[in-house]
């Protein structure tokens, strides 16, 4: 009985311990190290959004996609995320008839204007196109629902 | 970005030099815009949209007698099998050319015939212009140039570059899409990496390509040594006559050295396409007019649109006819020049900033690509 109050209290102890050492893990300052490790995983996704927006055939093949069908790409008429205005989402979007994410947006310029496939919408292609648009316009204000 | 507004406007400023202005019997006034669609016989129409005086230009001062030219182009065209949009639109615009009453004196295209330069593109936009019975003039776009280094354009179209005078006017046609610098030959670029590149208008691979080069800038010179130096001159060019927002290549890099070339003359227009969009600028004595592309239309730079420029409302994506067109131009005796830009769908351009294009971009602040920085470029996600 007293050994096994005294495993609860060991367990409780090591838990305890553990909670205290993942909060201070992640109070701790990110070393150089980690934060060059966190932009280079973000800059490897704005590199292939940016070649997915720009039509690059090689970056759709390797994941899978179908952007457009009609020769058309995303740059062409957004250039440098022009008039995507990921910063004014989300939205009631006319074109849509609903209210809609910037993914819903994307979707719909891929299957209408572009005639491409649909993305899933927590697809790599999703997220890297998005990590692009949202790139491109960093600094623009911040203005949820603007027309 | 900042620091190229900052000397872009410095520039200018040097350039235009104290009140000057292209001439003084242009009057800015507002007109109504009329949509007309002659294809569906709703011509006339009604008002949506105001704009300033693109439309009463002094420009054919001396013309002997009124006449009408007709302005094509940037159509973009894609092989049948890609793409049929594209090819359906010029196919319209073609069209409606051809139904002008009283008929125009001439065809101008004004360049970007092809999408990606391929023989296949340039052969069915000669095919369906030549519908077009009355004489036709072209100039050249990077998009028809850079596949085969022009081969196929010239073959069809002739010299890049050229002038003729008609009724009191002189009219001359540049080439400044030919000079890009080679920045293929180090990269070992196919020629279909190249075209790819010069396609991209807010690539950085290419460079600031667009360009009149020393040999047609005395070639200008020597072109209107003889003509009068108040009577009308109409430069058409592919790009801009000058600097407009370079991150996006819409200006010619040599753009100082063409004004002043043409800084003598008094009455000078400059009308172009590749920007896809209604621009109005004046530098020095010289007036620009930026025509509507039929494939589609750019936005408007977040910074740098011509203060003049009353912008057109935002094109919907959905409608493909939705912020094209081409351009009617006559001529009339009265020595006035009436700039009709026939747009396929209404509510095009705005009276107001709120709802405009420019408006529209206000709030964004945009930055140059990085996969550009990438090499090899293509391939590197095999």
């Amino acid at each position: 009985m007293k050994i096994a109050r005294y495993g609860f209290v060991a367990a409780g102890a090591f838990l305890g311990l553990m909670m205290i050492s993942q909060a201070l893990a992640h109070k701790a300052k990110h070393s150089p190290e980690q934060l060059k490790a966190f932009e280079d995983v973000f800059m490897e996704q704005v590199r292939l959004g940016d070649l997915l927006f720009h039509g690059d055939e090689a970056a759709q093949k390797k994941l899978g996609v179908q952007l457009s069908k009609t020769g058309m790409a995303c740059a062409m008429c957004h250039p440098f995320g022009t008039d995507v205005h990921p910063h004014e989402f989300p939205k009631f979007q006319e074109q849509i008839g609903q209210f809609a994410t910037l993914r819903d947006m994307i979707n719909w310029c891929v299957e209408k204007p572009n005639e491409g496939v649909k993305l899933e919408p927590d697809s790599p292609a999703m997220k890297a196109l998005e990590t692009y648009i949202y790139y491109s316009n960093r600094g623009s204000t911040l203005d949820p629902g603007r027309h | 970005m900042e620091h190229n507004q900052r000397e872009r406007s410095e520039l200018h400023e040097v350039l235009q030099g104290s009140g000057e202005r292209p001439d003084r019997s242009l009057v800015i006034t507002r007109r109504t815009f009329l949509h007309r669609s002659l294809l569906t016989g709703t011509a006339g129409a009604a008002a949506y949209g105001w704009f300033p005086l693109i439309n009463t230009l002094d420009l054919a001062l001396g013309a002997q007698q009124g006449f009408k030219f007709a302005w094509i182009s940037d159509t973009h065209l894609y092989p049948k099998d890609v793409n049929t949009r594209f090819v359906d639109k010029a196919v319209r615009a073609t069209k409606e050319v051809i139904a002008m009453r009283p008929a125009a004196d001439f065809l101008m295209f004004g360049g970007d015939l092809a999408q990606l330069g391929d023989p296949v593109e340039l052969d069915l936009g000669n095919e369906i212009l030549k519908e077009v019975k009355i004489k036709k003039y072209f100039i050249p776009g990077e998009h028809d140039w850079y596949l085969d280094m022009g081969q196929r354009w010239t073959k069809l179209f002739g010299q890049p570059n050229w002038t003729f005078d008609h009724k009191g006017v002189r009219f001359v046609g540049l080439d400044t899409v030919s000079r890009g610098p080679d920045y293929w030959t180090a990269k070992k670029m196919s020629p279909k990496e190249r075209m790819g590149h010069m396609a991209t208008l807010d690539g950085s691979v290419a460079g600031a390509w667009a360009g009149v080069g020393r040999d047609q800038l005395e070639w200008l010179g020597k072109t209107l040594s003889d003509w009068r130096k108040d009577a009308p001159v109409v430069v058409f060019s592919h790009n801009p006559l000058y600097e407009y927002y370079p991150p996006w290549n819409f200006w010619v890099r040599d753009w100082r050295e063409v004004n002043e070339v043409l800084r003598p003359f008094t009455n000078v227009t400059n009308i172009h396409g590749h920007t896809h969009q209604v621009l109005y600028n004046e530098l020095g004595k010289m007036r620009s007019i930026g025509m509507l592309a039929t494939s589609w239309p750019w936005p408007y730079a977040p910074q740098g649109v011509p203060a003049l420029t009353k912008c057109m409302v935002r094109a919907d994506p959905g409608d493909h006819f939705d912020g094209v067109g081409w351009s009617s131009l006559t001529l009339t005796a009265a020595n006035k020049v009436e700039n009709e830009y026939v747009m396929w769908r209404k509510d095009v351009l705005a009276e107001a900033a709120t709802d405009s294009g420019c408006a529209d971009n206000v709030n964004q602040e945009t930055h140059p690509r990085v996969a550009d920085q990438a090499w090899p470029y293509y391939g590197a996600y095999k």
